[in-house]
């Protein structure tokens, strides 16, 4: 028998043993080396042991709980999906959440860690592993073929039987030999039912496995040593590692269960969006999804998860009695157990990790974001302030998660608007070197906390903030024509596009990226005609000098709009 | 009384007392020695502090000392008041000056395989290495035993000795030496240990463990 690096056998890679938490394994099988590791939710990854962006050894790095961070560098990548969510160099929408490092099968049974080359059989368990209590012995690493260790092994007994997968039952004892490259294996094995004395029965194994070992090594050295297998590494392809010009929603969307809807604070209905099998995207913090509404709508709502919790997205809903909008459909008429289709998560508000002092003020339910950004930097130890304004302590929503940080985090109740902005600026402080803050709530908040960021000596580029998203119903009954200036291009607008999609058909490259009117990245300059202004971005004088508009969802009222594009 | 260490950044043997200095909360001065490339430790005036002509070498005082061992064990008598770093127990003295011994063992194979690598020194490598993973073996099956009878570091008591800090820091440069630690699983979870130390500080290649989860 030869190895091959296709070989879809399962095998024992590990003890559970060797799996403490934050701590990460170095391990081989058929000749690629694995970075093996237990999250604090008990979940064990098996990957393979190279950054994706530098080629280092991933089991170098730090096991945070959720992420593995590479030592080097900083990248990080989360438990389950293997994505990684973070590149220093690039703090803004970087690519890095769709790298996604090669992940191996894993099993955790009988006190081992299994795993195989690929996922072309499912695992099972070993004739008559299922009635027994099994204690691990030490494992035994050993520089010679696989082939060669069964041999021996089978040899310590004569009345031993080979079981499939390398591996033999000698009596009450269970020995797999873990084939780690063609020339080196480690024998794994497993004593049914928990001796009197554990500490001498497993020191007895481990001298029989030394004295076995010795004899192995001594006779390896009399022959050639096989050539070690040659794993493939595949290249991340142009299309994950480079930057996407700009933020086109991609049409990728997925089912998601609504696996627990609850109200989480007075207004605020929470809801946990769990993938129907296996695990959600990574996502960086601060992102958001695009629900697919069942009337057809789509908003955008915030993730509040922390770093590498992939198995559901919680978001939370405004239950505005009064409003027309998406959300209404949401609380109103979707149950758990129903399904919604989702988009990828996609970040507008990029959280830097190379802050020294981070301020989060969140008003109302514009807590969702920022929950997630205090998440990941409380599990990174970094230091922050959470600011949570709210009109009284019922409509703190996700009490419980803001609860168990770490951080500073102050709920503010009731508090009268100059009353607000006085605290505001107290949180705030002067400005030095890399502070930043990030803002979301409603826009009186937003521009409160602009306005006194900036009077207190922080600059623009210290200041991050997201708009409530647009909560009106988008009326695109109208049709016109558009003149595009520069482009010297007249276009129809019918009902039920929006100028945007228009000049993408006529072949424009048009920057955008809520679509929804509240981000400001399609900001446009307006020549001629008047606008029907639909976005939140534009504040009153802005829309009423009729000079600007945003291209996603602003329309005409007259018959022609003049655009400077 | 002021403390001077002659000094190599890169010389794991001078980094142990920094690094047990640092856990003491040891004020200390610093003479950078060229080791590499300059070989300012074979230099007539470091001669006259140590004729032995090995890095490091500690000044207290009029008290002039080398051996990163013998160090490990002064500092430790004469400033840690816990008396932890190194008990005073006969047996557990034995044991500490084991580890110590095993240090300098770790210092001749992986750390002389390190400077055949990195440093242009002309040793055998295949045989510093093969030493150093008949080393690492025995330390791995010590510390799988040890884990299993409650015991975290190399010598008996429930603390962290200078033994640990002994053989610690050539464990972990091992890679570049060209030794792996794939097979020794359970010295790899003990450096994470020791590398959790409060007072931990870092030298070139050894890097901080993450936190350890704090149980709720």
């Amino acid at each position: 028998m030869t190895f091959t690096l296709s070989d879809p056998t399962w095998y024992p890679i590990a003890s559970s043993e060797d799996l403490p938490f934050r701590h990460v394994y170095q391990g081989q099988l058929l000749g690629r080396e694995l970075a093996v590791w237990r999250a604090d939710d008990g979940n064990v990854n098996v990957w393979e042991n190279r950054c994706l962006h530098r080629g280092v050894r991933l089991s170098i790095g730090i096991n945070e709980g959720a992420e593995l961070k590479c030592q080097y560098h900083g990248w990080r990548y989360a438990n389950r999906s293997a994505g990684c969510t973070y590149i220093p160099a690039h703090p803004a929408d970087a690519p890095a959440r769709r790298i996604q490092n090669r992940t191996y099968p894993v099993r955790e049974a009988y006190g081992l860690i299994w795993s195989a080359a690929n996922d072309e059989q499912p695992f099972r368990p070993f004739p008559g592993a299922e009635d027994k209590d099994w204690l691990p012995l030490r494992p035994m690493p050993v520089n010679a073929e696989p082939e060669d260790v069964l041999a021996a092994l089978a040899r310590l007994d004569q009345y031993a039987d080979i079981l499939p997968g390398l591996s033999i039952r000698s009596g009450n004892v269970i020995w797999f030999v873990q084939p780690v490259d063609a020339g080196r294996a480690v024998i794994r094995g497993l004593l049914a039912d928990q001796p009197a004395e554990p500490l001498a029965e497993l020191r007895r194994y481990n001298e029989l496995l030394t004295g076995l070992r010795d004899r192995l090594e001594r006779a390896a050295t009399r022959k050639p040593a096989p050539a070690p297998l040659q794993p493939i590494f595949e290249k991340v392809s142009a299309d994950l590692a480079t930057m996407p010009e700009i933020a086109i929603p991609r049409g990728n969307t997925m089912t998601v269960v609504v696996k627990r809807k609850w109200q989480s604070a007075d207004g605020v209905i929470g809801f946990e969006l769990a993938a129907r099998q296996g695990h959600l995207p990574t996502f960086q913090p601060g992102a958001h999804i695009d629900v697919h509404l069942p009337n057809g709508m789509t908003r955008q709502y915030s993730i509040t998860n922390g770093p590498g919790d992939l198995m559901s997205y919680v978001i939370g809903v405004k239950a505005e009695s009064a409003g027309k909008g998406g959300s209404k459909v949401l609380v109103e008429t979707v149950r758990e157990g129903d399904l919604l289709a989702i988009s990828e998560p996609r970040n507008n508000f990029p959280l830097r990790r190379d802050a020294t002092r981070t301020v989060l003020i969140a008003g109302g339910i514009g807590i969702t974001p920022l929950l997630s950004m205090a998440r990941f930097l409380d599990k990174s130890s970094l230091p922050y302030e959470l600011h949570y304004f709210v009109r009284s302590g019922e409509q703190a929503a996700f009490r419980d998660q803001l609860e168990a940080l770490h951080g500073k985090v102050i709920i503010h109740q009731g508090l009268p608007r100059d009353e607000i902005a006085a605290t505001i600026a107290t949180s705030l402080g002067e400005w030095s070197m890399a502070q930043h803050v990030y803002v979301c709530g409603p826009s009186a908040m937003l521009e409160s906390v602009r306005a006194t960021a900036a009077a207190q000596g922080w600059p623009d580029e210290a200041i991050h903030f997201e708009y409530f998203k647009n909560d009106k119903v988008i009326d695109n009954s109208s049709s016109f024509e558009i003149e595009l200036a520069r482009s010297a291009m007249t276009l129809h607008v019918p009902a039920g596009k929006t100028i945007l999609e228009i000049m993408r058909e006529a072949g424009l490259t048009v920057p955008s990226s809520c679509e929804q009117g509240a981000c400001g990245t399609c900001l446009t300059t307006v020549i001629e005609g008047e606008i029907d202004h639909q976005d939140v971005y534009l504040n009153n004088s802005e829309k009423a000098s009729n000079a600007c508009m945003m291209t996603c969802v602003s329309r005409a009222k007259s018959a022609r709009l003049v655009l400077d594009i | 009384m002021t403390i001077t260490l002659y000094d190599f950044e890169l010389s794991g043997n001078c980094y142990k007392l920094r690094l047990l200095m640092s856990i003491l909360k040891l004020r200390y001065d610093i003479v950078p020695v060229d080791f590499f490339p300059g070989r300012q430790h074979k230099a007539d005036w470091f001669l006259k502090l140590n004729p032995f002509g090995q890095l490091p070498v500690l000044r207290d005082g009029d008290l002039t000392l080398s051996d990163s061992g013998a160090i490990l064990a002064y500092l430790a008598k004469q400033y840690d008041e816990t008396g932890l770093w190194f008990p005073d127990d006969p047996a557990i003295t034995a044991q500490v000056l084991r580890w110590h011994a095993v240090g300098d063992d770790i210092t001749s194979t992986a750390s002389a395989a390190r400077l055949a690598l990195g440093f242009d020194y002309d040793f055998n490598i295949e045989k510093a290495q093969k030493s150093a993973h008949r080393i690492f073996r025995i330390m791995d099956e010590h510390l799988w035993f040890g884990e299993r009878e409650g015991r975290d570091w190399l010598c008996s008591p429930a603390h962290p000795t200078t033994a640990d800090i002994a053989c610690f820091p050539y464990v972990m440069l091992s890679e570049e030496g060209g030794i792996s630690r794939q097979d020794y699983p359970a010295l790899r979870r003990w450096t994470d240990r020791v590398r959790r130390i409060p007072g931990f500080v870092v030298m070139s290649g050894i890097f901080p463990a993450g936190r350890a989860l704090e149980q709720a």
